[in-house]
């Protein structure tokens, strides 16, 4: 299990030649093996190809969007891990996004430390399930990763255990104002990201939620917290 | 005092208007030809013509001798270069800026140049997140720093008939005065707080939502 | 220069588009802001960086280019106020470790060092070469 981590080929779809090579370049400095798709259709070929462990997937794309590549992927790989690469301010469908298991969304743009970063933990999640699920911070990991994994219930669960570990930090609460949205109900949600922010007020990813959701800023994305 | 205003349109001749009267005596700069021949013949002011972020105009305007600079152009990078150039060079002891983009407030602070918003003001008094009737005036003083709010007590309020000093109010927050029947009640640790109360609630902007909840008990 | 920085040009006009043209091809992050899209026609097809539309005297408008994160914010627009604005704004309210502003008015030099901005004059820069051409040109025919 360990050794497997980090280490499995990456994908990179994104239809802006400077993306791609952005991205290419930046994951070059951790020696992955990476690889590129200009659109859905080429992404999908590959997939059948290539056992890949990471898609990074720009959602706006001509033709296939990223939307229905993601849909397509989880059918037959429903493991893979997935990155969602955004635009700015064009985040209603991060909910969408979300239903089909992604948690990671990166915005445009973005600095090479960032994507690394972010490459990193997220490739790194796997070991956290051979780890005992104790601890407010492995809850939250978990949760993230039951979403990712379409397991929302699987995902409650691991919210609610978090609150129990430590009802004092606003991170679960988030979350579990995120999987409300997802299922419908924004009031629930939103009392939810309030109680985030009644534990701490400085906690920008409740606060972006709440904005969002009530609708005083146009875009935004879905925030989970780092 | 003499006050520097750059800057044009109805703000500013209002502003004129008001030093004016209080006995300041004023100098305009602005950059419309037009703008300042209009303000010289409405106004006891003098005029100078000309791009108030150029030194040479700020000195033509008389900047050393001023006590005051108000820079209240469109652009956030004018009354910033304004300012800084007048406390700078000129050691106007007041320079006070306005931004329009409310996210530069704090940065203009950081740069040691007053600030103000009046988009944060104008928003903030209809400020939707609390989403209750009770609540009125949310007026930001002193720089942003403190909240001023007037909250009636409603009928269920968890503390109707509590007094002051049972009250669990969280730190940094006072209640400085209650409107009772039209009079106005400097309260003490035993006032008991009745429903239909007006009370005027000061706090930091931190522990606002916690202020209300508390006296409301509603979530914030 | 270090390798593999990231950078980000304020203005894409002349200056800002070479600029980030250049850095873009040796290997750096780039993020391009200007407020008129046309402007990024200026750019390079090799381009291999980010643009972000927008005003950057915005606050949003620079966290939304990842200031945070630069390593360097060159401000090259026409404005010598929004160039000494933004370039403070970095340092300020991001931590930018270094700075570079484009100052068109020589006279405004003594204000930038006073407030600690680094700045190239092109009217001075330009100034010093003719200079030195006119002089390297004399001492020839003086010689001649």
């Amino acid at each position: 299990m360990e050794a497997s981590c980090g280490k499995e080929p990456v994908l990179i779809v994104d239809d802006e030649k400077n993306i791609r090579l952005t991205l290419t370049q930046a994951l070059e400095a951790m020696e992955l093996d990476t690889d590129t798709a200009v659109n859905g259709e080429e992404a999908l070929a590959k997939l059948a190809d290539k056992p890949f462990g990471l898609i990074l997937l720009d959602l706006r794309m001509p033709g296939m969007d990223g939307m229905e590549v993601l849909r397509r992927v989880r059918q037959t790989r429903p493991d893979i891990k997935v990155i969602i690469i955004t635009a700015y301010g064009s985040i209603e469908s991060a909910v969408e996004a979300m239903k089909l298991g992604a948690v990671d969304f990166i915005q445009k743009p973005f600095a090479p430390k960032e994507i690394r970063g972010l490459v990193t933990k997220v490739l790194n999640r796997d070991t956290l399930q051979a780890a005992k699920a104790k601890g407010y911070g492995t809850h939250i990991e978990l949760a993230k990763k039951c979403i990712q994994q379409q397991q929302f219930e699987a995902a409650q669960e691991h919210t609610r255990q978090a609150i129990a570990a430590d009802a004092t930090r606003p991170e679960a609460f988030n979350l579990l104002g995120v999987l409300l949205e997802m299922s419908g109900n924004k009031l629930e949600a939103q009392k939810n990201y309030r109680a985030a922010l009644a534990l701490d007020p400085t906690y920008k990813p409740a606060d972006e939620n709440l904005s969002r959701t009530t609708g005083l800023t146009a875009g935004g994305g879905i925030s989970l917290g780092r | 005092m003499k006050v520097l205003i750059v800057g044009g349109g109805k703000p500013v001749y209002f502003l004129c208007r008001t030093f004016l009267a209080k006995g300041h005596e004023v100098t305009v700069i602005n950059r419309d030809q037009q703008e300042c021949v209009q303000m010289a013949r409405r106004l006891k002011v003098t005029v100078v013509h000309g791009d108030g972020s150029d030194q040479r105009i700020l000195e033509e305007a008389g900047a050393h001798g001023a006590d005051a600079v108000l820079a209240i152009t469109p652009n956030d990078q004018d009354n910033l270069a304004i300012c800084q150039l007048a406390s700078l060079q000129f050691q106007v002891p007041r320079a006070v800026a306005l931004v329009n983009d409310p996210d530069n407030e704090a940065v203009f602070q950081k740069l040691g140049v007053a600030a103000f918003s009046t988009t944060r003001t104008i928003a903030s008094l209809i400020e939707q997140r609390t989403a209750l009737d009770e609540i009125t005036n949310l007026i930001p003083a002193a720089e942003g720093k403190v909240n001023i709010t007037e909250v009636r007590l409603p009928a269920d309020s968890p503390v109707a008939g509590k007094s002051l000093r049972d009250l669990a109010l969280p730190a940094h927050s006072l209640i400085a005065v209650i409107l009772r029947n039209g009079q106005a009640l400097v309260p003490r640790g035993d006032t008991q707080l009745q429903v239909g109360d007006r009370i005027v609630l000061i706090t930091l902007p931190v522990n606002h939502g916690q202020a209300l909840k508390a006296i409301t008990g509603e979530e914030s | 220069m270090a390798s593999n920085l990231f950078i980000v040009v304020v203005g894409c006009g002349r200056l800002g588009s070479h600029l980030a043209n250049r850095l873009s091809r040796a290997g750096h992050g780039v993020v391009v802001i200007d407020r008129d899209e046309q402007a990024f026609r200026n750019l390079s097809a090799e381009y291999s960086g980010f643009r972000v539309e927008g005003d950057a005297t915005e606050l949003a408008v620079l966290k939304q280019a990842k200031v945070d994160q630069a390593d360097l914010v060159i401000a090259t627009t026409r404005d010598d106020n929004v160039n000494l604005m933004v370039t403070q704004v970095a340092r300020a309210a991001f931590s930018v470790s270094r700075v570079l502003a484009r100052v068109f008015e020589p006279t405004r030099k003594p204000i930038y060092r006073r407030l600690g901005i680094e700045s190239i004059c092109p009217t001075s820069v330009a100034a010093e070469l003719f200079l030195e051409s006119m002089a390297a040109t004399r001492s020839l025919e003086d010689s001649a």
